[in-house]
């Protein structure tokens, strides 16, 4: 035992005088997660931090495309631009024209044109022009569904009004104004709005309410199409995305960290470091189990150093439940272990060992749902990702945190990466008695 | 001290030690010399345990040498072949971890490393890492990191490849003066001028076979010739290679031709014949047989090409 523990006091005094390594462990991730908190942070407040840019031309004179406008001006969400410049510098308002040449040229992904036929008597509803430049069909999908958010709630009463022109259209002058109070009667009876408010509706509120004020919970659209949104899990938590995706990260840098110490291995054989320690009182199973013991709390120590990181920049809670965030870590840390001392057991060149690491943990990330939800993958994939070590100690993680899971829900998590831990254990126990490392 | 009873060990594609048996004394200086590939780190290897013999067994100091017998090891201090260091850790680290596998007592370890590093001149650079190291100054230290725990067997697995004469001198002085004190050392190496200068009894081997064994004298006198008669390379002599013939074995070198005299060859006719030849005594030149010749004499090869 003792000279187990000598043995692993050398591998942590060889890390510590290895600057590369110690870079590649702690500094490296963290900053990785530092940018990517950067470039993911909006998803989780919702796209307000920044802006959507779009053209914006209003050929119409109506108060509807009036209205808009100032919506559009005055949403969080987008920013329009009205003008652009001519080859003096000089900045020229759009014309239908112009504004779709400088979609074309690239200058803006979408360009909204709210035509001067926008609200026709023959119109059922309102009539927008689009333009957009297919290039990033993501961004095209947003800016879409935000400019219907935007205008749809903010709005309401385009619909009713493009609805009372096609009733007195069809039906006549009188009848359908008769109409248009008998539906309003009704609507109103079942939506429990006042029936006042559809035939009339009182545009100066509707326009306050543009802003985003707080009454927008009585607005006209809410009440028809009333979608409940009940969050069931994770409401308390201060930053729900970085919670839900710490965990993939952090596997996949303990994946590459113990595939780069299992390669150590191979350093220390080529320079003759091993036969040194085999010609001393040193048996090989003491070697393997001092490797065995090093790369999980070096493992164990590096997951924690990262949780503590998200935990100081994106309040991710991980004392609440740490016991048990523990515990799975330390599961996570022996599956990742034995994966690494499976590399090095397959290998015959540090480079070999690097190479198959290198496939194996991005092939394990991606499936296993370090990179992007698996609810979103084919379901073979999915039943693919269930043999992974990554989709294990993710869920595990994953349990801890976001539903404060206690041990004996984590308990099969525990259990299926200890499993793993024992199987590709063995293999590589087999492998290394056939002598190909040592 | 070391006993070493018909041991064969095979690789895949090779029998890299055929059958070999030696017997090493206490306190002997014993070199085993023999070419590239010959088997000498292989058995260095079996010797401390590292490999397991296909066939027969070795003893020292009266146990059993196995891969999971640890105890032998203590006795043993293996430099080898390769720079087996920590190049990112200092001179003192490096002997402070290998130390620390001997379970020696804390200060007489930071004593002995001290007094090893001064030894061999690296006391002042102790603290500097081991890849701002020198090839000599990295030998030395490959050197004493095999000898803190002060084994009674020294085993030097081609301890000077690749330094300068100064740090192979001081690595030379180095090991007679622990011979003298009463360490059994086994030295291998490919350079026969290394194993005339330190070793008492030698062993030469070849294809993994040991081919001659015994003190360098015993050896040489085994030489069917007093000594070897180089004759320069020119117009003239190459004419008369069939009159050098004559006289014994050719050997064809770079820039010159080795005679090895046949049996009953004497200098006084030899000489003569050359006058008649007109063959200037400016080009012949009397060699004393070395185990150069010696191993040239057994295997019709150089020991280094
Ligand atoms: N691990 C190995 N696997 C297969 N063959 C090996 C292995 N190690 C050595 N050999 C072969 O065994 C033979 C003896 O090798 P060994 O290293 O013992 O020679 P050596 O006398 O030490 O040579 P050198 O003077 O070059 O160090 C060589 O032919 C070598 O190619
Ligand atoms: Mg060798």
């Amino acid at each position: 035992m003792k000279t187990i523990l000598q043995l692993i006091r050398k591998d942590y005094k060889l890390f510590w005088s290895d600057r590369r390594a110690v870079t590649m462990t702690f500094i490296i991730p963290i900053a990785l997660i530092i940018i990517w908190g950067a470039v993911f942070g909006n998803l989780n407040k919702g796209g307000t931090a920044t802006k959507l840019h779009i053209a914006f031309l209003n050929n119409s004179t109506s108060p509807i495309g009036k209205k808009i406008e100032r919506v559009l001006d005055s949403s969080k969400t987008f920013v329009l631009i009205k003008t652009y410049k001519d080859e003096n510098d000089k900045r020229i308002p759009f014309d239908t024209a112009s504004i779709q040449n400088f979609v074309r040229k690239g200058s803006v992904s979408a360009a909204l044109v709210i035509p001067a036929d926008a609200l026709s008597d023959t119109a059922f509803g309102l009539k927008l022009k689009f333009y957009y430049d297919p290039k990033n069909d993501l961004e095209m999908q947003m800016i879409e569904g935000m400019l219907q958010k935007t205008i749809m709630s903010e709005i309401p009463d385009i619909f009713m009004q493009g609805m009372k022109n096609k009733a007195v259209k069809f039906l006549g002058l009188d009848s359908g104004k008769a109409f248009n109070n008998e539906i309003a009667k009704t609507v109103g009876k079942y939506f429990k709005i006042d029936p006042k408010w559809i035939t009339n509706p009182p545009v100066d509120s509707l326009l306050s309410m543009a802003g985003g004020s707080d009454s927008a919970k009585n607005s006209f659209f809410q009440n028809i199409l009333q979608l409940d949104k009940v969050q069931l899990v994770g409401q308390d938590i201060a930053n729900p995305w970085a919670t839900r995706s710490v965990g993939g990260w952090a596997m996949m840098f303990l994946l590459f960290t113990l595939t780069a110490t299992s390669s150590a291995l191979f350093e220390e054989k080529k320079s003759g470091v091993v036969l040194r320690l085999l010609a001393s009182p040193i048996s090989r199973v003491q070697i393997l189990w001092s490797k065995y013991l090093y790369n999980m709390s070096l493992g164990f120590i590096q997951l924690l150093i990262l949780f503590s990181a998200g935990a100081l920049l994106y309040q991710i809670d991980i004392f609440s439940n740490f016991i048990n965030l523990v515990l799975i870590i330390i599961a996570a840390a022996t599956a990742c272990t034995a994966f690494g001392m499976l590399l090095s057991s397959i290998s015959r060149t540090a480079g070999q060992a690097n190479g198959y690491g290198m496939f194996l943990i991005l092939a394990m990330s991606s499936i296993g749902g370090a990179w992007f939800p698996t609810s979103f993958m084919p379901d073979f994939i999915q039943t693919i990702s269930k043999f992974t070590i990554v989709y294990w100690s993710m869920d595990g993680i994953l349990q801890v945190l976001w539903r404060g899971a206690g041990i004996f829900d984590i308990l099969p998590h525990i259990g299926i990466l200890i499993g793993i831990a024992v199987l590709i254990t063995s293999i590589s126990i087999w492998q290394f008695k056939k002598g190909h490392v040592f | 001290m070391i006993k070493i009873n018909s041991i064969t060990k095979r690789y895949p594609t090779i029998t890299a030690l055929d059958n070999i048996s030696l017997n090493v004394n206490k306190q002997e200086f014993f070199g085993l010399l023999g070419p590239n590939g010959a088997g000498k780190t292989t058995l260095m290897n079996l010797l401390v345990g590292y490999l397991n013999p296909d066939q027969g067994d070795i003893h020292i100091a009266g146990e059993k040498v196995t891969q999971d017998g640890l105890h032998t090891r203590k006795n043993i201090g293996l430099v080898p072949q390769s720079l087996a260091l920590y190049d990112d850790l200092s001179a003192q680290d490096n002997l402070d971890i290998f130390g620390s596998f001997y379970h020696i007592e804390k200060n007489l370890l930071k004593e002995r490393i001290k007094e090893k590093l001064e030894s061999v001149q690296l006391y002042e650079r102790r603290k500097d890492k081991v890849k701002t190291f020198s090839g000599g100054m990295k030998r030395r230290l490959n050197l004493v990191a095999s000898m803190l725990h002060d084994p009674p067997i020294l085993l030097c697995d081609e301890p000077t490849v690749g330094i300068d004469p100064q740090s192979r001198n001081a690595i030379f002085d180095y090991l007679l003066m622990l011979n003298e004190q009463g360490k059994t050392i086994v030295y291998t190496t490919h350079y026969m001028e290394e194993a005339e200068r330190l070793c008492k009894r030698i062993a030469i081997i070849d294809f993994g076979k040991i081919i001659a064994e015994g003190t360098i004298d015993e050896l040489i006198e085994k030489l069917p010739y007093d000594e070897t008669i180089l004759i320069t390379k020119n117009q003239v002599t190459k004419g008369k290679i069939d009159l050098l013939k004559s006289f014994g074995s050719v050997v064809d070198e770079d820039d010159h031709f080795q005679l090895k005299p046949n049996a009953g060859f004497q200098l006084s006719q030899f000489f003569s014949s050359l006058e008649k030849n007109t063959i200037s005594y400016k080009f012949v030149e009397l060699h004393k047989p070395t185990l150069e010749s010696y191993f040239l004499h057994l295997t019709g090869r150089r020991l280094r090409d």
